[in-house]
């Protein structure tokens, strides 16, 4: 038996000579969704959305539909196209109305590619759609797959993992948030870093690392920031591999695309850097990993943690239980733990970060502490008080 | 003639379950130009894709008929968050064809749906909208990351009304 089917049936008309009318439905096990689309022939602009709902989940869902007008005036072939979709429709609408305007639009992209050579057919008889768009469109392909422009998440998730705690008579060392976004170097941040370095100094943060997906900051672009902010600024990178997000510092080499984490070790290995995996458990929106009978006994033996030096077991973009999750794994395999708030908007600065005992000011000192492995996660937005000196 | 349609699409993703710990998530598309089938197994409770298969029966596109073949290197990525980066990473270069890729991340979708048309089930059933207001309102407290991730629970819904955004966080 299926566990879950999902149809869509999507069908294209010409109206006129310029314009297509899209007509979708999608219907699977959770939902049932209709689009009616009008998009132009020349510019492939969407120039009218219609879209209903037959079943659906929460009470609140039919919200979605007024919303759905924003996708008016997008063009299929502009850069970044399904990237605005999700970002626009999917997250301020719904994320399946957004999955099936994407259908019917790239859909209408064919047929408008059907209509073109239509056109062109009635000036060459003999010629053959295969050879319409492999001699006229060298790259036709419906544009589907683009660079994903993902959203930064304006909320803080809860903190309820076991923490280390405080003694105030302690010296504290250095508290620095290791995990942070700013903008425009990560795309799904909207904090520029003048910004994020000025709320890092505000909460009282020692300092930050600037860890931007796949991004290298230059060296003297930091070291500005430092003087100009006369604040604690490290560079870090969180890079993606196939075994998910890591958290590399010490490494200042520009990779981009998908780096295998064996293939991430060696480099950072050569460059005598560290690294730390991020969010290794984020689950998803109705479910979360301890739902899939996954246990941290049956979680330790994944083969990334064979490739990495510590675990954030503090991430501002999680659940407890998935932080808490974290923490049973890095326990279980004797590795380091630390935090970082993973902040994409200004309220998310500092809810997390990591504290360690000796004095941290540069680069060199951050990867010297990192690899001595005494240092703890700290809620630090909520222990802030505790903690002033 | 008016009525005639220039372009019909059918897509069709289900996902079965093998046995209590492998999933295979089909994805099946026929559309006017194109024919085409992705398969991917996933092991349970990693979700860590093992096997992917692809068939291209028919398209007049080059890069689509020749592509298939790439799509093993997905083999041991996991389905969860950031999968579609990871993904389109691995093979959305390297294979030109875009619907390809894109029939992969449908099957991971499909699989993700299973879960959630699966805890959906599972949860009581409300006796009224109220009860279900309830039953959403709570979901959401359970799971911030619901907040603002869609109409049913921005601000301004009765899901997240006195919903506090600081005190769940």
């Amino acid at each position: 038996m299926h566990k879950y089917s999902r149809n869509k049936l999507i069908s294209v008309r010409r109206e006129d000579k310029n314009t297509l009318i899209v007509h979708g439905v999608l219907d699977d096990d959770i939902y049932g969704i209709e689009q009616n689309v009008r998009i132009s022939i020349p510019d492939l602009e969407v120039l009218e959305i219609n879209g209903k709902w037959n079943r659906w989940t929460t009470p609140e869902c039919p919200r979605a539909i007024p919303v759905l007008q924003e996708a008016v005036g997008f063009r299929i072939e502009e850069e970044g196209f399904s990237g605005k979709v999700h970002k626009i429709i999917g997250r301020k609408a719904c994320r399946h109305h957004a999955n099936l305007l994407l259908e019917c639009c790239y859909s209408a992209k064919e047929a408008a590619l059907i209509a073109k050579w239509e056109d062109k057919k009635a000036e060459n008889k003999g010629l053959t759609f295969k050879d319409f768009i492999n001699g006229e469109t060298k790259n036709t392909a419906p544009a589907l797959v683009e660079r994903p422009v993902s959203a930064g998440r304006d909320f803080v998730q809860r903190d309820e993992v076991k923490k280390k705690s405080f003694n105030k008579n302690e010296e504290r060392g250095t508290i620095i948030d290791l995990h942070m976004h700013s903008s425009p170097a990560s795309p799904c941040s909207s904090v520029p870093v003048d910004q994020l370095i000025y709320d890092a100094k505000s909460i009282g943060l020692d300092g930050i690392c600037l860890t931007d997906h796949n991004y290298v900051w230059d060296k003297d672009v930091v070291d500005e920031l430092r003087q100009k902010h006369e604040f604690i600024i490290l560079r870090g990178n969180e890079i993606t591999t196939n075994q998910g997000d890591m958290l590399v510092f010490g490494l200042y080499k520009d990779i981009q695309g998908i780096i295998r984490l064996e293939d991430l070790r060696k480099e950072v290995d050569k460059a005598g850097g560290f690294i730390i995996v991020a969010h290794p458990f984020r689950g998803f929106l109705v479910f979360n990993v301890g739902e899939l009978g996954l246990t941290p006994e049956k979680a330790m033996e994944r083969p990334l943690f064979k490739y990495v030096d510590a675990v954030e077991v503090l991430n501002g973009k999680v659940t407890e239980k998935e932080n808490s999750f974290a923490l049973k794994v890095a326990e279980g395999l004797g590795l380091p733990v630390t935090g970082g708030s993973d902040a994409h908007e200004v309220s998310e600065v500092g809810t997390y970060a990591t504290m360690f005992p000796v004095s941290v000011k540069d680069e060199n000192d951050l990867i010297n502490a990192l690899k001595t492995g005494n240092y703890s996660p700290i809620a630090f937005k909520k222990e802030r008080e505790k903690i002033k000196r | 003639m008016d009525n005639i349609l220039s372009f019909l699409r059918n897509r069709c993703t289900s996902v079965e379950e093998i046995d209590e710990h492998t999933l295979k998530s089909t994805c099946r598309l026929q559309d006017t130009l194109m024919d085409a089938v992705v398969e991917i197994t996933v092991r349970l409770p990693d979700l860590e894709i093992t096997d992917v298969k692809g068939e291209v029966y028919q398209s007049c596109r080059k890069e689509c008929r020749e592509s298939a073949d790439y799509l093993r290197k997905i083999t041991g990525v996991r389905i969860g968050p950031g999968m579609l980066k990871i993904i389109k990473g691995l093979i959305g270069e390297i294979s030109g064809c875009k619907q390809l890729v894109f029939m992969v991340e449908e099957c991971c979708h499909g699989v993700i749906l299973s879960f959630t048309k699966e805890s959906l089930v599972d949860a009581p059933r409300p006796r009224d909208i109220e009860e279900a207001k309830e039953f959403y309102a709570e979901m959401v407290r359970e799971n911030v990351r619901l907040y603002n991730r869609c109409a049913a629970f921005a601000p301004g819904s009765s899901l997240v009304e006195g919903f506090d955004l600081q005190e769940n966080s």
